[in-house]
């Protein structure tokens, strides 16, 4: 028994969309498969077949050597299949034992939790798959990587011999990354099988033994990370010539934009997130900002945009002295904000498009009239950013939660860059987008530069930094470490200055 | 992300405060001592007389089968604002049941009637999908109308009126031997501090309900409910990930309308107490916003059975002191004063100044009232026991815990 899953066949449609057609896979035992696609290629949809969550209008599915029909995840994990969602499944206000055995408790007498023996049966599995995980601790003390850990762990419980995993990777910043591909590495070792959605490039050619490319609803190819590069990989998700970002000349206004000079802030538990930080961006450059997560970046951004004041220090944005301006006055002076995290900052999840296209600009001309929304204003404008960047949606009178991530993401931007913004604070603008979708948005910077506007850009993401940016700062634990010109470093050192190694 | 990472703090402190035994007893013993010394000062011997503890425990059950029914529903993931309805159909279905055919067929009519009008909620808000706390409103209001609509009906008949139920046979009621002497003789050696405690004791073990006792078990049986079997593990889920728990393969609806219908068996008993232990008569109005304070102790309790039990016992007793002699209430104040300033100095100790600010102004006020106010009005006293929620819930109001998803909308096969 060679393959696990051999897929012929499958075909998804709703109203007006083909999710899914044609689609035919063949996953090796004990292997790392990787989907790669655009954002709405149809990864997803053929996920959510092979785990019962939908059921295909046509085609067959083969796991383990025998034809099945997948009508419910009960099925799905009774045959042996697992899924890992995107979107963690876990409840902060439980244990780690506890989210891993709801729904497959061993009890005693039928009602009682036998904690005893779940405990042992956790502890076992993860010694033997090499998974860091505490039984006891509560959930809410875990990080991202850690609660993807608890959710292998959950698959892993209830048997799971393939494991699916959706963009795995989108919510965890780079050493985790590198946690997860070992912990991988090593369930494939001990004979499991992974399915990896993802459209990270990089990481797939990293971690995949054998790619297959979606484009459209339908697989297209498929390749060994031997037999092909990076660009091909690229163009066969887009279906052409690959957009590159190009870095344009840079015509610096030398207007200073925001000028910080020795700030500080305490959290309130007493942590020093920022320290004698002092960074200015001038007009019409574009200031990358590097470093690990949680190092202060967040902070910064809170700082800028008024929201928390600085225990020492200056902050001046556009002339205004944010630690004593509204966040409203300092938008309206003309500030764009694309907040990291977009479902929790960025848009009201059950309201309409041209809705959250309001969001931020409700006080000022043209989304505003005194004191009212200017509705038909806001449904045009609407349409623009769905028609400009590319937005894949129905309609504007969608809800923003209708909308896949990267789409939303796109949404966000245009109603960011609308309205010629003099300062642009881009907080991982383009993670979790696909790459025609990324070449939309880098152009829309560059363009928005190339007018005037200064953008500080925060990313995880090194080749975006080194492809945009005019100058990169460094920060670590709260102070800008070092500046350094983009075309004079390498990644390697610029690596080393975000772990704070004083020789960059 | 600053919010992000403060919060896992919080809900340590939460736990940590909640959890630590000896930070409690050490807090239950402080009170005390206060309470005898100033008791001793103002010689108001009510606060901590036998008679005392024995009606907060009468007032408490109620608040407590109010409270435990709001937390079944809201650990499940319904807010369940229907709790006073439910108590009403407690109160009319114990008097008329009992009337009819005793006691115990009341309450155990009380139970079944409960579970129904729990079933109702859930039916409106789970499977119909109706905002809860618009069902919930309705139940109160359909209970309330449907109460008054079947007493005008049945009672006049059978020797009540329109608003009052004939009286019911009583439930038996016992004291416990040996102990119960024990304390007495104790209590009435007035030794400082020890008399005091003696004489709490032996009100609650006198002229003990049967049913009083039955209704207490709920507490430990909820919290083993809750942490200890499958069931109570996928009740949580339902309440805080709804969605994690369907796609385990639970069936988040079989499991709200469960705890709902428990949750309205609960509060429906709480107004049976009302009817057939703490009176012996269904009155129009009994259970008096009973239903409502139950919810208040749900937040007090931070959505722990034991919470529950303690926040029902401080309105409980506050209830008591209301009723039996304003006298205490000035001497509350005063105990309540002391140990605020206790508190301000320790927050002073411990460089808090906010909440050091907050609780010596609330001593400065309660010494204020105590030199200056000499007939405290009705209506203060009436409005103490919200009052006193009102004090606690701002000083623990960050360190609580819900249920991430009660009270929101969740339909089957959402993401």
């Amino acid at each position: 028994m060679d393959n696990v899953l051999d897929v012929v066949g499958i075909e998804k449609k709703y109203p007006g969309v083909i999710a899914n057609r044609d689609v035919a896979l063949t996953v090796k035992a004990g292997s790392i498969h990787a989907i790669i696609g655009e954002n709405g290629a149809g990864k997803s949809t053929l996920m959510k077949i092979l785990y019962g969550l939908i059921r295909p209008d046509a085609g067959h599915i083969k796991a383990f050597g025998k034809d099945v029909e997948l009508k419910s995840p009960q099925d799905a994990i009774a045959l042996g299949i697992g899924m890992v969602h995107q979107h963690f499944k876990l409840a902060d206000n439980a244990t780690v034992l506890e989210n891993v055995i709801l729904g497959s408790e061993p009890t005693r007498m039928g009602f009682i939790i036998n904690f005893d023996q779940a405990r042992k049966k956790l502890v076992e599995i993860a010694e033997h798959y090499g998974l860091e995980i505490d039984p006891d601790e509560s959930l809410s003390n875990l990080g991202v990587g850690e609660r993807q850990r608890v959710e292998i762990a959950k698959v892993l419980f209830r048997g799971a011999k393939i494991l699916i995993l959706d963009e795995p990777t989108a919510v965890l910043v780079p050493q985790e990354v590198e946690e997860l591909f070992s912990n991988l590495r090593e369930l494939v070792k001990r004979g499991l099988t992974v399915l990896f959605i993802s459209h990270k490039l990089d990481e797939v050619l990293s971690i995949a033994d054998e790619i297959t490319i979606m484009r459209q609803g339908a697989t297209v190819a498929s390749r060994t990370p031997k037999s092909t590069n990076k660009v091909e990989l690229a163009e066969l998700m887009v279906g052409g010539e690959l957009p590159k970002p190009r870095a344009g000349a840079t015509k610096s206004t030398g207007e200073s934009l925001i000028s910080i000079k020795n700030a500080s802030y305490m959290r309130q538990d007493g942590r020093q997130v920022l320290n004698n930080l002092s960074l200015e961006l001038k007009g019409g450059e574009i200031l990358g900002l590097a470093g690990v997560e949680g190092n202060g970046q967040s902070e910064l951004i809170e700082l800028i945009m008024g929201l928390v004041k600085p225990s020492g220090g200056t902050v001046e944005i556009l002339g205004l002295d944010a630690t004593k301006t509204l966040t409203k006055d300092i938008r309206n002076a003309g500030v764009a904000y694309i907040p990291q995290d977009r479902q929790r900052d960025g848009l009201l999840m059950s309201a309409p498009l041209w809705e959250n296209r309001v969001l931020g600009h409700q006080f000022a001309s043209p989304m505003a009239n005194n004191a009212w929304v200017n509705k038909g204003e806001a449904i045009e404008d609407s349409k623009r950013v769905v028609s400009e960047f590319d937005v894949r949606t129905p309609g504007i009178n969608v809800l923003a939660s209708a909308l896949s991530g990267g789409n939303q993401q796109k949404f966000i931007v245009g109603r960011e860059l609308s309205g010629s913004p003099k300062v642009i604070l881009a907080a991982q603008p383009t993670r979790g987008v696909d790459v025609g979708a990324q070449a939309i948005i880098w152009d829309h910077l560059m363009k928005a530069r190339s007018e005037g506007a200064g953008i500080l850009l925060i990313s995880a993401d090194l080749d975006e930094l080194f492809s945009l940016s005019d100058r990169i700062a460094v920060i670590y634990s709260g102070s800008i470490v070092a500046t350094l010109d983009p075309n004079k470093t390498t990644p390697e050192q610029l690596g080393l200055a975000m772990t704070g190694a004083k020789s960059a | 992300m600053s919010t992000q990472s403060a919060t896992p703090n919080k809900a340590e402190k939460a736990k940590s405060f909640f959890k630590s035994p000896a930070r409690v007893t050490i807090l239950i013993a402080i009170v005390f001592l206060v309470v005898s010394l100033v008791e001793n000062i103002t010689s108001a011997v009510d606060i901590s007389s036998p008679g005392t503890s024995g009606a907060t425990l009468r007032f408490a059950i109620p608040l407590l089968m109010a409270g435990l029914g709001g937390l079944w529903a809201e650990r499940a993931g319904v807010i369940n604002i229907g709790l006073e309805g439910m108590m009403i159909v407690g109160t009319w279905t114990a008097a008329w049941f009992g009337y009819l055919h005793g006691p115990w067929v009341g309450l155990l009519a009380a139970a079944i009637f409960g579970l129904l009008s729990g079933l109702f909620h859930a039916i409106l808000t789970v499977k119909i999908g109706i905002d809860q706390a618009v069902s919930g409103l309705a139940i109160n209001l359909i209970a309330a109308g449907a109460a008054r609509y079947l007493s005008g009906i049945f009672f006049p008949a059978v020797g009540g009126d329109r608003t009052i139920s004939p009286p019911v046979e009583t439930l038996p009621t016992f004291t416990v031997p040996v102990l119960a002497p024990f304390f007495q003789g104790i209590d009435e050696k007035n030794i400082f501090l020890i008399s005091n405690v003696s004489g709490l004791i032996y009100g609650l073990l006198t002229d003990l309900s049967v049913v009083t006792v039955g209704l207490l078990l709920f507490v430990p049986l909820t919290s083993w409910i809750l942490w200890r079997s499958k069931f109570g593990l996928r009740m949580r889920f339902s309440g805080e990930n709804p969605m994690a728990a369907e796609s385990l393969g639970i069936n988040v609806y079989m499991t709200r309308y469960i705890a709902i219908s428990v949750s309205g068996m609960l509060a429906s008993l709480g107004g049976a107490y009302l009817a057939l232990v703490a009176s012996s008569v269904y009155r129009e109005g009994q259970t008096a916003g009973r239903g409502f304070i139950g919810l208040a102790t749900v937040i007090f309790g931070n959505w722990r059975p034991g919470g529950v039990f303690a926040g029902s016992v401080l309105f409980g007793f506050t209830d008591a002191l209301r009723v039996r002699q304003s006298d205490s209430v000035m001497a509350m104040i005063m105990a309540a004063g002391i140990v605020a300033g206790l508190l301000s100095l320790y927050y002073v100790l411990s460089r808090k100044w906010k909440p050091a600010a907050v609780s010596g102004g609330i001593a400065l006020f309660a010494l204020w009232m105590n030199l200056r106010v000499t007939n405290i009005p009705q209506e203060f006293i009436t409005a103490f026991p919200n009052l006193a929620t009102l004090i606690v819930l701002t000083f623990l109001a960050q360190r609580l815990t819900p249920p991430a998803m009660a009270g929101m909308p969740y339909r089957r096969g959402s993401e």
